[in-house]
């Protein structure tokens, strides 16, 4: 059973490409990063979690219908309590936010940016996929015998997408704009672009971009239903991968033009498969097009691209056009990974997270491998690798592709492109 | 300091809700000159998409496709090659209601089918698979500040890329207990083709600055106009719309609890 | 020429049909020995799916639609009804 194309490619010129290609943009430093996920809270637990090569899935003990497989669960978030003038926004999406906030200080340099730019010149662009539906699940099992939500989930904020932008936005006491990107799994890649147009147009001064996604039972019983997770901790590019495995995150990184250091975010491309609601382009031809304008945008060539963080879901059908993909267009020398081995799947969380972890491949020196896989599908040229290496990488990809066709891919760099 | 005036233009506009369905109606309806129909009228057929998609799509879909394609129609785009920012307050409610509902029941029995299409990009998505668009989009959310960053972000993207861009703001029926704390009612789509230059197909000029939201408060829409969308969550889209359909008119949108979109709707001298 | 179908077959037709929203199907149409995916009638993996969720709720019969084992059991109404009477 193959799934049916619903669009007709395009009849001629280089496929799918019918806007030129874009120019080259000034670069926008981030200032101040970080990441909350199954690894544990902040950087340092990221990048040894990294050299370790210690994953953080564990066996699903998170829904109360057994359901056999493996999740990326963020310690201690139960325990977490809102400050009280933050109480309307209380659920699980937002309490593992305000957990990420507090990683590496990210609050504090958050409120110095707003301290020097003004509240109503900073933008919040936040990415998320479920938001906090968690909420609301948990409302219809203790319905009233009325039929209504409980009184303690009667707080209608929790119950919308925009739960999590504006919950950021409150707990910083910021006054910009506002937005919650929701494109499933390429959301929190997609806030870069959203937030580096607000700067260039000079609506901002600085922005709080990333994005928080936590398990529920939607997106467990979801890719369930879709017969897409697996029953064995995932991995990636794996000849013999069973799909993926589920996980939530957190993670925050500020953009500010004026910034003195920081590694740079370069360019970005984005773009839409045409093809189908679940099921990536056979030929990966929107990956390949917001993989271009991304290296456009940038004013690099694949060939000086060091490394490529890849959406390397496990799923069978992502991992088999992703390959070809990157086999077709970067060189020998290019190292590529999927870091979900690691993390598990954070869907609307993974863009933030694996810009992280690329972040933090720059800055350390160390080309992650793909955790959990053993024998690489034949689909995967040389630069798909399975071992960490130490490598001096200046110029790294970060890949994520979404539901219903949305593809993102954001350039970073440790310096400047000649 | 005054924020700097930027101009964009208007090529393309278009409205459906059941009791104004179609934009030449609800034009005339918001101008005064005739009455609204009063039997509503039924959901729009996506007719765009292959019949794979069509009989898959729901509400969210079809009133969003509607209005999509009426946008681009009276714009003169091809849709392939046009970038789009698709904007919903609360998404598939009527998903959202299933799932919850069936979570409690029966996880493991969970549709697949509903499942993928619950995504907040799903028309988004729908969208450029029946138009083979492989020109980005994105999928937003704002609460009650919906209409007013989407339509920020298109104006934004449209300033950067310098390429016409299609706006589409749709909501539609909470359903189940979801109802009482993120309220909808009926279906309402809105679209818009936003330029960054006049062309033969530009109606109308569109004059847009980010404001301090505290001294421009959001402009209502008539008691009238908001009767006839009935408790429609993307409600707030309704003033830009009023002046859209007089040619003229200065609005203000909440972008947010500390600005405001202000909006003047100016009309062309002459009309290509 | 179109078999005809058993009651059981006919039953899994309509069940079908109204799973999946099929717009102008009548349980008639689907040949019950016909191929039940391809260009037939339309349905792709995403409806093999939704087909599979909808014989666990009503039959209590759990198919893998995705397993490649399974694709002789989806290969036709008869074969996938004659499944679902053996396992039920």
């Amino acid at each position: 059973m193959t799934a049916r194309n619903g669009a007709s490619p395009p009849a001629s010129g280089a496929p799918g490409r019918r806007l030129p290609r874009p120019g080259r943009i000034t670069p926008v430093r981030i200032s101040s990063f970080t990441a909350v996920s199954a690894l544990g809270r902040g950087r340092d637990a990221h990048v040894d979690a990294l050299r370790e090569r210690r994953s953080g899935l564990r066996p699903n003990d998170f829904t109360g219908t057994p359901l056999g497989t493996w999740i990326g669960r963020v310690d201690g978030l139960e325990e977490q309590v809102l400050p009280g003038r933050l109480a309307e926004w209380e659920c699980r999406n937002n309490r593992l936010a305000w957990l990420t906030l507090q990683a590496d200080s990210f609050i504090e340099a958050a409120l110095q940016a707003r301290d020097r730019h003004g509240p109503g010149r900073i933008a919040v662009i936040v990415g998320t996929s479920t938001s906090s539906i968690g909420a609301s699940e948990e409302a219809y099992r203790r319905l009233t015998p009325e039929g209504l939500y409980p009184e303690d989930l009667r707080r209608p904020i929790v119950h919308t997408p925009h739960s999590l932008g504006d919950f950021v936005q409150h707990a910083l006491g910021l006054a910009g704009i506002c937005v919650t990107v929701a494109t499933a799994c390429s959301s929190s890649a997609k806030v870069f672009a959203q937030a580096e147009r607000l700067l260039r147009t000079g609506l901002a001064d600085a922005a709080i971009v990333g994005g928080v996604d936590t398990l529920c039972g939607s997106v467990l019983f979801g890719f369930n239903s879709l017969e897409l997770v697996s029953a064995e901790p995932c991995r990636p590019f794996d000849v013999e991968r069973k799909g993926i495995s589920l996980g939530e995150a957190g993670g925050f990184a500020l953009l500010e033009r004026e910034a003195l250091a920081g590694p740079w975010l370069l360019g970005y491309g984005e773009s839409s498969d045409a093809h189908h609601m679940s099921s990536p382009h056979p030929e990966g031809l929107g990956a390949r097009l917001a993989l271009e304008d991304a290296l456009a945008r940038a004013g690099l060539e694949p060939a000086r691209v060091d490394y490529v963080n890849l959406h390397g879901t496990a799923s069978a059908r992502n991992d088999e056009v992703e390959a070809r993909l990157l086999a077709d267009l970067f060189p020998a020398r290019t190292r590529a990974s999927s870091t979900k081995g690691w993390t598990g799947h954070t869907l609307g969380a993974a863009g933030i997270v694996e810009a992280v972890l690329t972040l933090l491949a720059l800055r350390e020196g160390l080309a992650p491998g793909t955790l959990n896989s053993r024998r690489l599908d034949e689909a995967c040229g040389p630069q798909i690798r399975l071992e960490n290496e130490p490598a001096a990488i200046r110029y790294a990809l970060s890949q994520s592709f979404g539901f219903g066709g949305s593809n993102c891919v954001l350039a970073f760099g440790g310096e400047l492109p000649a | 300091m005054n924020p700097p005036v930027r101009s964009a233009f208007v090529d393309g506009i278009s409205f459906w809700a059941p009791r104004l369905p179609g934009w030449e109606l609800a034009r005339q309806v918001l101008r005064g000159e005739t009455t609204a129909p009063a039997e509503p009228a039924r959901r729009p057929a996506p007719a765009l998409l292959p019949p794979t998609e069509r009989r898959r799509a729901p509400d969210t879909v079809a009133v969003s496709l509607e209005v999509a394609a009426r946008a681009c129609e009276a714009a003169g785009l091809d849709p392939a090659t046009t970038a789009s920012v698709f904007a919903s307050t609360h998404g598939d409610l009527a998903i959202s209601d299933y799932m919850c509902d069936t979570l409690v029941s029966t996880p493991t029995l969970t549709s697949p089918i509903r499942f993928h299409n619950s995504v907040h990009n799903a028309a988004a998505g729908y969208w450029t698979i029946a138009t083979a668009c492989y020109a980005p989009y994105t999928a937003l959310s704002a609460h009650t500040s919906t209409f007013g960053e989407g339509l920020l972000e298109s104006l934004v993207q449209a300033v950067t890329d310098g390429w016409p861009l299609l706006y589409v703001a749709y909501d539609i029926e909470a359903k189940g207990p979801m109802a009482t704390m993120a309220p909808s009612a009926g279906l309402l789509g809105a679209g818009l083709v936003i330029s960054p230059r006049a062309s033969a197909h530009s109606r109308l000029r569109l004059d847009w600055r980010v404001v301090d939201g505290a001294s421009h408060p959001p402009t209502v829409a008539s008691p009238g106009t908001l009767a006839l969308v009935q408790g429609n969550a993307m409600a707030p889209c309704l003033p830009l719309f009023e002046a859209l359909a007089t040619g003229r008119g200065e609005v203000s949108l909440a972008l947010g609890p500390g600005l405001a979109l202000g909006v003047e709707i100016v009309a062309l001298e002459c009309r290509g | 020429m179109v078999a005809t179908h058993t009651s059981e077959e006919r039953e899994l037709a309509e069940m079908i049909i109204a799973a999946l929203n099929l717009e102008d199907v009548s349980p008639e149409d689907i040949d019950p020995e016909a191929p039940l995916f391809g260009d037939g009638l339309g349905l792709d993996s995403i409806d093999a799916l939704e087909i599979a969720m909808e014989i666990a709720k009503r039959y209590g019969v759990q198919i893998r639609a995705e397993d490649e084992e399974n694709r002789r059991i989806f290969s036709s109404l008869r074969s996938l009804s004659a499944h679902i009477q053996q396992h039920r």
